[in-house]
């Protein structure tokens, strides 16, 4: 007998509840998810070139299971509520059955176990074969190609995700069974509990609502102006008081529902009825909704920081050289190339290249000095003439310490313009051209720097004089991404010996030959080729590694991010609906009431729609507003100042981001109207009371 | 005089024909317009579901139900949802009020769902309030007033839109002896001065004094009737008869084992 209620009753609840079993669901494929993470194809391949930065993001995934651990807590704990709430009148039968209370609990309990071994039944499936479609076409996206893909289930992910499930799962029965048994049972038979609901004056409720506003607002200064980034203290102080003020925004609204109940007068389709049902929640419920809104807004930030980020390293330069090599055991640059060339040569390699010549890099050593040894005042006092703006201040700045260049060879930086199919350069014995990496210019420095450099201005070097000329350079010198220059000067190759007295560092840039290519991957042909490589003990960098360093900072901040944005998302929507639908069954006499009283199916229907589309439009739009101060705030505090420029760029971010999370809403919206359709049909199905 | 409200053999059965409840069995009466009708019977005796027939919250198995010329089942959608709000006023024993609207926001819900223009309304409001006593409760919500209080807000509610029937459901089921009988002396002078017909279903003897006529049922079926000969008839000996069909009707000797 006692099974077979068990059975029962946990069958009901999935039929009844779906949004309960759903949610139960959506925790475990988030469980398995980010503990699979190591299992994904791309993360497999980047553990043989990155191996350091993989390993210790890999190291981050336990703090990321216990944040996992704690939002879905804070989802099962809030979908698992409402499922108690529904039963309280059951429940109360059952004691006065003479049920006894530990028998009750054991029922209880049997019943979650159930109906979490079936959860997890379903759930783990779904998690594995979301996370091979995930490994997949991230795999494809990044152009690994799907060589070798092999169906994994990671034994540990399933075994942690079962603990982790069945953890909070028994934390969040725990607590709420606690709090159902401490009851009466005649509170339990109550058809609805009374809840206390203590009306404050209304200006405690304005002053809430300013003091929140005032308290946002701060935050956001703080954020924004780059306060907050300086120290953790300022950082934490911001963090609080955009916690507090949203609580405080929160619990003010109710003031403004009032106002709006008495400013609109007119009645018309329940109007009154849907504010004063919406008052009431936002009464009851002023913290979960404004946790809800924290954590939208959360989800939001998480995604333009994802999404900005992946753009910013995802910006690929044009792919000119396939590898670098150096020697840095011998004595000179010279020397250790032609090193370089012996190696290859002997174990045939240079034959696999089309393309081997020198990059030749060095400092001026005509002199001892370091500060001043190249002045280029026509440069910045045309720069100084022109109008405030600050692309000029950043390139003042930024020149201002270009007092000691590099220096660059014009041979070989004209062989590598060739290769990238960009014009050479022509350099007269006394001209120079400005070499500076992308990672230091914007298009608009570029333009103005190039427009002064039209003019041919004459800078001095070593106290000789130069005519710089050209447009300013800024192809990558190696493989290495990371290896930037901020500021060099590319000079004829006999000033350049001169100024470095042949004392200069050579790295040998190499092309692979399009006949290796040819037929397979880029990947796999570089694959194959550093395979070879290392058996002659050479220095080497390649395109892979280098591509491999990208992907890694891609993979790793856009999958995190926009993993923990989607989490939020789905956790923030859960509790909105939940607690609506929740609300909606409490008052359900209200709603039968308005039956007697000739309210139509429709007209309810109707009403109930207004409300959902209120109750999750509040926090909703209190987190996109905040997302366009918090994206911002983000990007001041988080990007380089390339990217933080380009505000247009900013704003399309955000923008996509609204309409994604418009999208989210929209589908959660609907779910959740339907289920209120569905409840509200069955009031109107009278019930025999008598 | 047409009657306002006509029931014609009405019957209404629960379960299948081996474990039949008949609920209602063949029920055939009228109500004229400004009458104060009272239906009586024990526990089970299908007096609620009579009620809820002609709410029209339950369909009847068969017979029929006409209002003004209406046939009431074959009524469908908005003529339904307009017949329930416009044409009936009901009374619960439970009052339900809408516990987060104030007493004023109550009153006006039926207005609210039939789209009627507040303006219109306003004025019988302020006579409503002002004959119920309720004005100065019109501001508070359900849980800052008395259950007398809360009666009077669903009495005004219930006429708000001027209906041509009242249907009341134990209306003072939920209220003390003070409460009820000023309710019932509210609902017999508005009976009396605006002509609005009464159905009410009770239990209590005293309140079914206030009636001009009573039925009595039992098993579903019309079990005796009593009319008050008014004005000869003091509300008094009216009472003293019921309380005599009462007695025979729950333990009359032909129902004792």
């Amino acid at each position: 007998m006692f099974f077979e209620l068990v059975f029962r009753n946990s069958r009901r609840d999935r039929k009844e509840n779906g949004l309960f079993f759903a949610s139960l669901i959506i925790s475990i494929v988030a469980f398995y998810i980010i503990l699979s993470l190591s299992k994904q194809d791309v993360m497999i391949f980047l553990q043989e070139m990155e191996s350091d930065a993989v390993n210790r993001l890999l190291a981050m995934i336990p703090v990321f299971y216990g944040m996992t651990l704690a939002i879905l807590f804070f989802l099962i704990y809030f979908a698992s509520k409402f499922q108690m709430e529904r039963r309280r009148h059951e429940f109360g039968m059952y004691l006065m059955l003479g049920m006894r209370r530990r028998k009750l609990f054991a029922m209880l309990l049997a019943e979650d176990f159930r109906s979490s071994i079936i959860s997890l039944l379903i759930g783990l499936p779904i998690a594995v074969l979301l996370s091979e479609i995930i490994s997949l076409v991230t795999a494809k996206l990044v152009g690994l190609g799907i060589i070798g893909h092999r169906f994994t289930l990671s034994l540990n992910a399933t075994l942690w995700t079962t603990v982790g499930f069945l953890m909070i799962k028994l934390a969040a029965f725990l607590i709420l069974s606690g709090k159902i048994s401490r009851q009466e049972i005649q509170s339990l038979l109550a058809e609805t509990p009374e809840g206390t609901k203590r009306q404050m004056p209304a200006i405690i409720y304005a002053l809430a609502l300013v003091t929140g506003v005032v308290f946002l607002g701060a935050a956001y200064y703080m954020a924004i102006s780059g306060a907050s980034w300086q120290h953790l203290q300022k950082m934490a102080i911001t963090l609080t008081m955009g916690l507090i003020g949203t609580l405080l925004l929160f619990f003010g609204m109710r003031f403004v529902m009032s106002l709006m109940i008495k400013v609109g007068k007119s009645n018309r389709k329940l109007q009154v009825f849907n504010f004063r049902q919406l008052q009431e929640n936002v009464i009851r419920q002023s913290n979960t909704m404004a946790v809800s809104s924290l954590l939208i807004l959360a989800a939001l930030c998480c995604f333009g920081a994802g999404v900005a980020i992946a753009q910013f390293y995802g910006q690929a330069e044009a792919h000119v050289l396939d590898y670098t090599f150096e020697d840095n055991t011998a004595q000179d640059g010279e020397q250790g190339a032609s090193n370089i060339r012996n190696s290859l040569a002997n174990y045939h390699l240079d034959t696999e290249f089309s393309d081997l010549f020198d990059m030749k890099v060095g400092h001026i050593r005509t002199t001892e000095a370091y500060d001043d040894v190249f002045v280029m005042d026509s440069i910045t006092k045309e720069l100084a003439k022109l109008p405030e703006s600050d692309a000029r201040n950043v390139l003042l700045n930024n020149l201002s310490y270009a007092d000691y260049p590099y220096l660059i060879s014009l041979t070989g930086y004209n062989v590598l313009l060739q290769r990238a199919g960009l014009p050479t350069l022509n350099l007269k014995k006394d001209e120079a051209a400005i070499y500076m990496d992308t990672e230091f210019v914007t298009n608009d420095r570029i333009e103005i720097l190039n427009r002064i450099l039209s003019d041919r201005p004459e800078a001095q070097i070593d106290g000789a004089s130069l005519r710089l000329t050209g447009n300013v350079q800024s192809t990558g010198l190696v493989t290495d991404r990371s290896i930037t220059l901020s500021f060099a000067l590319i000079l004829p190759d006999e000033a350049f010996e001169y100024y470095t007295q042949n004392q200069y560092d050579v790295y040998v840039n190499g092309v692979l030959d399009s006949d290796i290519i040819n037929g397979v991957s880029l990947m796999t042909a570089i694959s194959e080729m550093n395979k070879k490589l290392d058996e002659t003990g050479l220095d080497y960098e390649s395109y892979l590694q280098n591509m491999g360093r990208q992907l890694f900072y891609i993979v790793a901040a856009s999958y995190i991010t926009i993993y923990l944005a989607i989490m939020f998302l789905i956790i923030a929507n859960t509790v909105i609906g939940v607690q609506f639908l929740m609300s909606q069954q409490k008052t359900n006499r209200r709603y039968k009431t308005l039956i007697r009283l000739g309210a139509t199916y429709k007209t309810l229907c109707q009403a109930a729609r207004k409300q959902i589309n209120w109750h999750f439009g509040i926090p909703t739009i209190v987190a996109a507003v905040s997302s366009l101060f918090g994206v911002r705030a983000l990007f001041s505090g988080l990007l380089s100042s390339r990217i933080q420029g380009d505000f247009s760029k900013l704003m399309l971010v955000s923008g996509a981001m609204i309409l994604f999370l418009c999208v989210i809403e929209y589908l959660y919206m609907t779910a959740v109207k339907r289920s209120s359709n569905r409840y509200l049909l069955t009031l109107m199905v009278p019930e025999r009371e008598e | 005089m047409e009657p306002i409200l006509q029931i014609e053999s009405l019957k209404k059965y629960y379960g299948k024909s081996t474990n039949q409840t008949k609920a209602l069995d063949g029920i055939t009466f009228q109500v004229m317009p400004g009458e104060f009708l009272g239906i009586m019977g024990s526990s089970g005796s299908g007096k609620s579901t009579l009620l809820n027939c002609i709410a029209t919250v339950i369909r009847p198995t068969g017979g029929s139900m006409t209002m003004e010329g209406m046939e009431l089942q074959s009524l469908k959608g908005s003529k339904l949802a307009e017949y329930r709000g416009k044409k009936i006023g009901y009374l619960f024993q439970n009052f339900e009020l809408l516990d987060n609207l104030t007493g004023f926001e109550n009153v006006l819900l039926p207005m609210s769902l039939h789209n009627v223009p507040e303006k219109e309304s306003k004025k019988r409001l302020k006579q409503l309030a002002a004959y119920l006593e309720i004005t100065d409760v019109l501001e508070k919500f359900p849980s800052q007033m008395s259950g007398g209080q809360k009666q009077r807000i669903a009495a005004a509610r219930a006429l708000i839109l001027n209906p041509g029937i009242i249907l009341a459901d134990e209306p003072t089921g939920a209220l003390d002896s003070k409460n009820a009988k000023t309710l019932m002396e509210k609902l017999t002078g508005l009976n009396r001065d605006e002509n609005a017909a009464i159905l009410m279903v009770t239990h209590d003897s005293n309140a079914a004094s206030y009636c001009k006529r009573i039925l009595f049922i039992q098993d579903g079926m019309i079990f005796h009737e009593l009319r008050r000969d008014v004005p000869d008839e003091s509300q008094q000996d009216f009472y003293a008869r019921i309380l005599k069909v009462m007695a025979q009707l729950g333990g009359g000797s032909a129902n004792v084992l």
